[in-house]
């Protein structure tokens, strides 16, 4: 059920949070692996491989944020307080042991 | 001593001088990231306890420290994303070809991600907070728990940064 006590700047931008986590997880497999392609677009971008992958986050964190706070005709997406504590605590964990996982199995 | 040999003794000490000039920037570049750093998890242990003890007059202090949660973890990515890019490569060859290699493939190349995290995190936090605390226990617990995770992602990587200063330390002692 959805929380009125959220602003809806909390919760899309929280749900924001949980997803660019995820996804930036899973960009950096996909440039690790794809060291000739992905890797090499990166680097060319700004320089540092890291940059980019920094202003991706960025990017994705508020676009995705700003579209979802315009969800529901411009109410924000509708989101219950325990549904919001999971995506930004999942995300942050899942992202997390992507990256640790990733980098102790394959790295 | 010859005029020769005196130039060139001179202009090795002064290339030995702007070395460890070098040097005490890059050291000084290190120790503002680790200080901001440290500064962003000590305000949000700072805010998690305030957010435990919220009422209509500590509100205000609460989104204050919000932001400065966010603000010094900004300065702590930038001074630290300034010495990665720059800097790093001569301690990632030391770490390499020392007994602790994992202290980078590991360590630096997690916490060069996971920061990432903790920089969205503490963005967040200062939204979250504008949220009516005193009132509404769904706003305080997202509070709660973003602040909570702050301290402990940036604890972690702290000691990830302690780790990767030690790869470089092992390498240089000598064997």
């Amino acid at each position: 059920m959805e929380n009125k006590d959220l602003g809806r700047y909390t919760a899309s931008f929280g749900v924001s949070l949980g997803i660019t986590c995820v996804v930036s997880a899973l960009l950096v497999i996909l440039k690790e692996l794809g060291e000739h392609s992905v890797l090499v677009w990166m680097k060319e971008a700004t320089g540092h491989h890291w940059a980019t992958h920094g202003l991706f986050d960025l990017v994705v964190f508020v676009v995705l944020g700003l579209l979802l706070a315009r969800a529901n005709g411009g109410s924000g997406i509708a989101i219950s307080e325990k549904g919001l504590v999971n995506i930004i605590v999942g995300g942050v964990v899942l992202g997390g042991l992507i990256i640790a996982g990733f980098y102790l199995i394959v790295g | 001593m010859s005029k020769g040999l005196s130039t060139l003794l001179s202009l090795e000490w002064t290339e030995a001088f702007e070395e460890a000039n070098m040097l005490s920037f890059t050291e000084m570049l290190l120790m503002v990231h680790v200080g901001f750093g440290m500064l962003c998890i000590v305000a949000s242990v700072w805010v998690f306890v305030e957010a435990l003890n919220v009422n209509e007059n500590n509100v205000t202090r609460i989104r204050k420290i919000s932001l400065a949660v966010a603000v010094f973890m900004w300065l702590a990515y930038l001074f630290g994303g300034y010495w990665y890019v720059f800097y790093y490569g001569m301690d990632k060859a030391i770490i390499l070809k020392g007994p602790w290699p994992f202290s980078h493939s590991f360590f630096m190349e997690m916490k060069e991600h996971v920061v990432l995290m903790l920089l969205l995190l503490a963005t967040y936090l200062p939204i979250a907070a504008a949220n009516k605390l005193a009132t509404s226990r769904a706003a305080r617990k997202i509070v709660l728990w973003v602040s909570g995770l702050i301290a402990l992602v940036g604890m972690a990587m702290d000691g990830s940064g302690a780790i990767i200063s030690m790869g470089v330390k092992v390498a240089l002692l000598p064997k």
